[in-house]
């Protein structure tokens, strides 16, 4: 019995030590982000989508504090609808989730601490969401966003430029596409069926993001956010 | 002696109301899909992309002259046949039925070259209809919504061309719509050879489109061998430069095939009309 209550004070303790220091870790992160007023940056767009075709495009990215987020481009691009803006409009609802230390791991030799949120309510959008945060230099390294509405986006960060920022260089969305399909009766090709029928679909998509030329608290004006 | 009765032929095409009719009724079908598209054209779009728009954004513009031309010509490409017809299926039987054939064989012009004039006139009327169709399509429809990438949809997926590789695609796809017109073309004054009144020209050719068109799209095994053979089955080889990469090889094989109908209806035409009875 002593053995017992031992062990449950030990697992409460942990969990909440694990709590703890996860909550720090966001504290940390939504710091760096806050100073963040407001930039913008070159991206090229590349995507290797299944059942999308498209060359690579260039763009101009535009974020401002709090919300306000702009992808303005020449040609048509395609992005994934999660992954830009979600990570800082979910840490910055501080009562709305719980976030849990769950591990760590080596992630392209940056060592990283696995941070597990979950949403107190269970009628959101956001269903799970992992952080892969490099503790050192306060940045996340790879993120897992699962919601109901669009599966499951995992997006990897790498950093060079603007690390001091927390700002990535390249970002590689992967998104799913299982719910991917062709409206017939659209595709009016009624002399060409699909080459790739005999193909097993694949099941994920990947929107690489390479940013370049950050303009970092220079001021940005509100005129640009209308579309 | 032949351009001279290619000029007659002209004349006569100009002179005839309804060659005017299929330039109207282009007009007015562009208009209206012009006008649809400017006031609810975003959610025929997003019929389109629904299914990718649950996972990712498109950015940028996607409704813009590019795509409401493709848009046109996907729509109107199937019904301009019977505009052509309309005029074509006319060229001999009209003047069989009026009792003018007989006038126009007392001149000194062979009946080979009095048929090839038809036929010439008949491709110029037919490339002036594409050549509307296009204006009023890539032009007109660049002026009202801009200019931008080409988002096209077919059997493989979503495409999507930078606005700078657009134009060239757009030249050889109007180039091909054009060749496999003047098939329509060649078909109903082949069929105008045999006949002595006009309507019965026309609507066969549309029969004969649709009759092909419904064996084209049959998945019945037992129509495989005929299906690459009907011209009806090449008519949208135009679509195939939208396609990346484009199938070169697919595009050369209906270019042939449509270049071989219009041979062979040509021949037809000509040993009907050589041995056609104008007399009684």
């Amino acid at each position: 019995m002593k053995f017992k209550l031992k062990f449950l004070f030990f697992f409460l303790f942990s969990i909440n030590a694990f709590s703890q220091n996860a909550t720090d870790m966001i504290a940390q992160l939504q710091l760096k982000m806050n100073s963040i007023k407001d930039y913008s940056v070159a991206a090229t767009i590349k995507s290797d989508i299944p059942l999308i075709k498209i060359f690579p495009v260039r763009a101009t990215i535009y974020f401002k504090q709090k919300d306000k987020f702009r992808i303005v481009s020449k040609g048509i691009a395609i992005l994934p609808k999660q992954g830009f803006m979600d990570i800082s409009q979910l840490l910055s609802q501080n009562d709305s989730y719980s976030a849990i230390a769950s591990g760590s791991e080596l992630i392209t030799g940056t060592q990283t601490q696995i941070i597990t949120i979950l949403p107190n309510s269970d009628t959101t959008d956001l269903i799970l969401a992992k952080l892969w945060m490099d503790t050192a230099n306060i940045t996340i390294h790879k993120s897992q966003i699962t919601t109901r509405s669009s599966g499951t986006v995992t997006i990897d960060y790498t950093y060079k430029t603007q690390l001091s920022y927390g700002l990535p260089d390249t970002m590689i969305f992967t998104v799913d596409v299982k719910k991917f399909k062709i409206p017939k009766g659209v595709a009016t090709d009624i002399n060409r069926s699909s080459t790739k029928e005999n193909n097993p679909p694949a099941k994920t998509g990947k929107i690489y993001i390479q940013l370049s030329n950050y303009s970092i608290n220079k001021g940005i004006d509100d005129a640009v956010f209308k579309k | 002696m032949l351009l001279k009765s290619t000029h007659n032929e002209f004349i006569k095409i100009a002179a005839k109301p309804r060659s005017y009719l299929g330039l109207a009724a282009i007009t007015v079908l562009v208009g209206v899909i012009l006008f649809a598209l400017k006031a609810d054209g975003l959610s025929f779009i997003s019929f389109v992309t629904a299914s990718f728009e649950q996972t990712l954004s498109f950015e940028g513009n996607i409704l813009n002259g590019n795509l409401v031309a493709f848009i046109i010509l996907q729509m109107l490409i199937i019904h301009v046949p019977l505009l052509v017809a309309l005029v074509t299926g006319d060229l001999v039987s009209g003047e069989a039925a009026s009792g003018t054939i007989r006038m126009l064989a007392t001149k000194p012009i062979s009946r080979t070259q009095l048929l090839l004039s038809k036929f010439i006139a008949g491709g110029a009327y037919t490339f002036l209809i594409v050549l509307w169709l296009g204006f009023l399509a890539v032009i007109v429809g660049k002026f009202l919504f801009g200019n931008g990438d080409l988002m096209v949809l077919n059997s493989d997926g979503l495409v999507i061309h930078p606005q700078q590789d657009v134009g060239w695609r757009y030249l050889y796809g109007f180039a091909v719509a054009f060749l496999a017109l003047l098939t329509v073309s060649s078909l109903s004054i082949c069929l105008s050879c045999f006949s002595s009144n006009s309507i019965g020209p026309i609507v066969t050719t549309m029969a004969i489109i649709i009759l092909f068109t419904i064996i084209g799209t049959l998945d019945v095994q037992v129509f495989d061998n005929i299906k690459p053979y009907l011209f009806t089955t090449h008519m949208a080889s135009w679509r195939s430069f939208f396609e990346e990469p484009v199938p070169k090889s697919d595009i050369l094989k209906s270019v042939f095939i449509l270049i071989a109908h219009n041979i062979l209806l040509l021949f037809i035409s000509l040993y009907q009309f050589n041995k056609k009875d104008i007399t009684s």
